[in-house]
């Protein structure tokens, strides 16, 4: 009854709103938790300036929904951060190996365990508008980021830091919390000495101090919370200071030339960025309806633009747009979640019957079209982790009925029965948008087809989803759910999602025997004793079959002849080649 | 007269206060928050929430919620009162975070003025579109009236059927197909909205709906009025058919018209949802609607209130024109 009033209480707050604008919301392009590379060269020796091209052109790319907000540390939506990594430049960046290499801070060093991590500035670090840029700024962003004041939607991501979680989260009396964060973050210069402002030019060092050892932390350190916009700009521009182009002064390939918000930014090449300057201008439009910005892209208005699922056919039987689409691995994982503390879902055996009954391959090619690849593990294919071979729980309709059968349940006039004799009903449940109702029926047609269960659809509305599987009570049965890499390592695709208490607590996950797997492997500074680790661990969790493991994403563009030199990777966002923006050539666009 | 309109005037509060209540009620009872994000985003973890719901506000009751956004509160972070919707503070936004509901509708970006506020942009779209669709279908009704059954009246019939069925996203990309890509009169993503034509397609498609209406009404209130004796008695004592047709019959047709066009008006300048996704245009209707599914309270309360404000005042002119158009109308009790 409280479900049906709620829904009914949406529809008419909805219906008061559409009253003037004669339309539904349409589902907005969907953005990744991807986090922010900044772009580099693979090595400052070879920057494209070298060889300056005689045209200097505008790299035109729609990025879709125009960001909700442009601040480090605030931000942590797809398009936010497409703006942002032009801008700016965190600690360490990632190349197109997503290996962590040097960025602001040409060097780091972990202590013997790895819970002190110390980075060395380059020499001569300055922001795009000439003034210093010393290891202060950084220690100023790592604060902001973590100061409660800030209250930032990504700020979890440094809790390793010792005091960072307490400080974070505290509503009162807060003094205390914040000194300890101000010693484990700290800036000075290198033989220690206190930094005395933003002008020191000795001030290269950067002393990070975790609670427990964090070997991977250098590469959480090219993530967009630790880019160093400017303490003095943010405060006199006030909470909205990121509105004004002229307070974005950063440290990356490009400096931003103009902003109007929900229309357009501009970009042009920083000249003092210390790998290089780009060799054009980049100019980013938010275009939300993929009909009108694939218009746009056939009328040479724009040179890069997302593939949409809808256009694909169009795009694969034209010779000419054929050849300009770029399909590749995205940094994704979807599985079929399934409510471990809820029943039939508690028993193993019927998480794995459902396992087996899941034709993934066909998921691929009839669901999807081909936009992704099949999957029965976590880690994706190109991130470092990753299982070639994994067959556990793959489509097997024989061994899913037997594995039914064998555990004491019963198929009856498509419910299923317990062993102890009682039906159990099954509800799949998902965010109620077209394509979500046709992957779903389709999914419970397969069940049917294969276990000859009933399972019954509960399509709701896409922020009530949202909030339904953020908690262990609320959270259903079953319901499809992904993950997307926000740095490439394991721990964060097993640690930050597996261990007990972290996101896997919505479906009731916890593996004890998983976390202490876990908590080693992360603690472990031998590279391939760690490796190895965090393979025994996927092999554990994908042992318990938890949820079915199903499909990783594709990354999809239409990039125009002229745009030339991309370096894809598979967590490239906001638009192909992204991580390596020195590298991409504009040519003179072709009638 | 202007006793009734004061006291039109002085109605509107409370109807903007029970609105306000309705609203509040029906959104907050919608599950999820503002903290509820876009599910292939990374979640708001529960230490973070905490902290920006004691920033909010959102910690404490429902009741004293609402009145601190209608009458202020104390704020949680400077311990000074702020003073709420009574003062025209629409609160803060919980997506855009650092800027007020009315710094997103009315505050034109640096250096510009109003009309480059989202407002504004919809404001001028608004009122080029109704412009468009009342010089276009109060004539085109007009017109198809007097010629009732000729080749004129057919072709705005089946015009302003078009208009009526075709859905306007269904009409968006079709004139983007003819104009811009082939064409090229426009280009699909304007390059900036200085330019006069890049408003043409956005006010012609925003429009035809209202166009198509107008001239319907128009056309079937005209009809009803050439049927009545007054205009035989007109034409009887030999007046000039213009004089007939613009004295005797317009006048008296177009009050059905009139009506119409006053909550029109306050539709088209409050924006359209999917006129602003399709061209891309920096109005407030893609604001209005995303709030909703985003759960940003103060957003949604805001535009409804702002959309309530601009009926209840179209509504109110319409009644201050029928008394020009109609002298046997009077607004005194």
């Amino acid at each position: 009854m409280r479900k049906i009033f709620a829904l009914l209480s949406l529809l008419i707050v909805a219906s008061m709103a559409l009253a003037a604008c004669g339309g539904a919301p349409s589902a907005t392009q969907a953005p990744t938790d991807q986090p922010a590379q900044p772009a580099a060269t693979t090595a400052p020796e070879q920057p494209a300036a070298t060889e300056a091209p005689a045209y200097h052109g505008t790299l035109r790319v729609n990025v879709g929904t125009f960001p909700d907000i442009m601040d480090p540390q605030k931000s942590s939506f797809v398009n936010e951060i497409a703006v942002l990594q032009m801008v700016y430049e965190g600690l360490t960046r990632l190349n197109g190996d997503l290996e962590t290499v040097p960025a602001a801070a040409e060097s780091w060093k972990y202590n013997g365990d790895a819970t002190e991590l110390v980075f060395t500035l380059r020499k001569g670090l300055t922001y795009s508008d000439g003034s210093m840029l010393n290891a202060a700024r950084y220690e100023y962003s790592l604060h902001r980021n973590i100061d409660p004041a800030t209250a930032g939607e990504y700020a979890s991501i440094t809790n390793d830091i010792a005091g960072a979680a307490d400080w974070n989260s505290c509503t009162e009396n807060c003094d205390d919390k914040k000194a300890v964060v101000m010693e484990t973050v700290k800036a000075s210069h290198a033989d220690g000495a206190a930094c005395t402002g933003y002008d020191d030019a000795a001030c290269d060092t950067l002393t990070l101090k975790f609670t427990q050892p964090a070997p991977y932390f250098h590469t959480v350190a090219s993530l967009w919370v630790t880019y160093p916009a400017k303490q003095e700009l943010i405060e006199a521009g006030g909470e909205d200071w990121w509105l004004d182009s002229d307070n974005h002064v950063g440290n990356g390939p490009f400096v931003m030339t103009n902003l109007e918000q929900g229309v357009n930014v501009h970009f042009a090449p920083n000249e003092v960025y210390w790998a290089g300057v780009p060799s054009y201008d980049l100019d980013y439009s938010f275009i939300t309806d993929g009909a009108v910005a694939f218009e746009a892209y056939k009328n040479n208005e724009l040179d890069i633009n997302g593939l949409a699922a809808e256009d694909l056919a169009t795009v694969q039987a034209d010779p000419v747009l054929s050849k300009e689409a770029n399909i590749y691995p995205g940094s994704c994982s979807f599985a079929m979640m399934y409510h471990q503390l809820k029943a039939p879902f508690n028993d193993p055996k019927v998480r794995e019957a459902f396992s087996y009954a899941l034709d993934r391959d066909a998921w691929v090619t009839d669901v999807l079209k081909g936009l992704g690849s099949s999957t029965l593990t976590w880690i994706p294919k190109g991130f470092p982790g990753y299982k070639d071979g994994e067959t556990r729980w793959g489509y097997d309709p024989a061994k899913a009925v037997q594995t039914l059968t064998d555990a004491g349940y019963k198929v009856e006039g498509g419910k299923l029965i317990g062993p102890d004799g009682k039906a159990i009903e099954i509800t799949d449940t998902f965010s109620d948008t077209p394509r979500n109702r046709t992957r779903n029926e389709w999914l419970v047609a397969k069940w049917k087809e294969v276990l000859g269960i009933d399972i019954k659809l509960d399509p709701v509305e896409a922020t009530t989803y949202t909030a339904l599987t953020k908690d262990i009570n609320t959270a259903p049965q079953m319901y499809i759910l992904g993950w997307c890499a926000d740095y490439p390592d394991p721990q964060n695709w097993l640690s930050v999602y597996w261990k007990t208490g972290a996101f896997g607590q919505r479906i009731g996950y916890s593996n004890p025997d998983l976390d202490a797997l876990l908590t080693q492997a992360d603690g472990e500074l031998d590279p391939a004793k760690r490796a190895d680790l965090y393979q025994q661990a996927q092999d554990m969790l994908v042992a318990g079959a938890p949820v079915s493991f199903m499909w990783n994403n594709v990354n999809t563009y239409m990039v125009k002849p002229w745009v030339t030199n991309l370096n894809k990777t598979p967590m490239d966002f906001g638009w192909i080649g992204s991580m390596d923006p020195l590298s991409v050539t504009v040519s003179e666009p072709t009638k | 007269m202007s006793a009734y309109f004061i006291r039109r005037i002085l109605w509107l509060f409370p109807v903007l206060f029970v609105v306000a209540l309705i609203t509040f009620s029906l959104m907050h009872a919608a599950p999820g928050g503002p903290w509820d994000r876009d599910l292939s985003s990374r979640q708001v973890d529960a230490g973070t929430q905490k902290v920006l719901n004691a920033y909010y506000g959102l910690d404490k009751p429902l009741w004293r919620q609402f009145t601190a956004y209608v009458f202020g509160d104390v704020s949680s972070t400077t311990d000074k009162f702020v003073c709420g919707l009574v003062c025209g503070n629409l609160g803060p936004s919980y997506r855009v975070r650092g800027s007020t509901v009315q710094d997103i509708l009315f505050k034109p970006p640096k250096g510009k003025g109003f009309e480059y506020s989202r407002f504004g942009y919809s404001l001028r779209l608004g009122l080029i579109s109704l412009v468009f669709a009342i010089v276009l279908g109060i004539p085109a009704g007009i017109f198809s009236a007097l010629k009732q059954n000729s080749l004129i009246d057919y072709l705005s019939g089946f015009i302003s059927s078009v208009g009526i069925s075709i859905p306007s996203f269904v009409m968006a990309i079709f004139m983007i197909i003819i104009f811009a890509t082939t064409l090229h009169w426009v280009s699909v993503v304007p390059k900036s909205w200085d330019e006069a034509k890049a408003w043409v397609l956005p006010a012609a498609v925003l429009g035809f709906g209202t166009l198509a209406f107008a001239t319907r009404l128009t056309r079937a209130s005209m009809l009803e009025v050439l049927r009545q004796d007054y205009i035989r008695t007109a034409r009887a004592k030999g007046l000039h058919e213009n004089i007939v047709v613009w004295r005797h019959m317009l006048r008296n047709a177009l009050i059905p018209v009139v009506t119409i066009l006053g909550p029109a008006l306050a539709g088209l300048v409050t924006g359209s949802f999917i006129i602003e996704t399709m061209f891309s245009f920096p109005g407030m209707g893609r604001a209005y609607v995303t709030a909703i599914s985003q759960r940003d309270y103060s957003m949604i309360l805001g535009t409804t209130l702002l959309y309530v404000l601009m009926v209840s005042l179209a509504n109110l002119s319409v009644d201050f024109l029928y008394v020009i158009i109609d002298p046997r109308i009077r607004l005194e009790e």
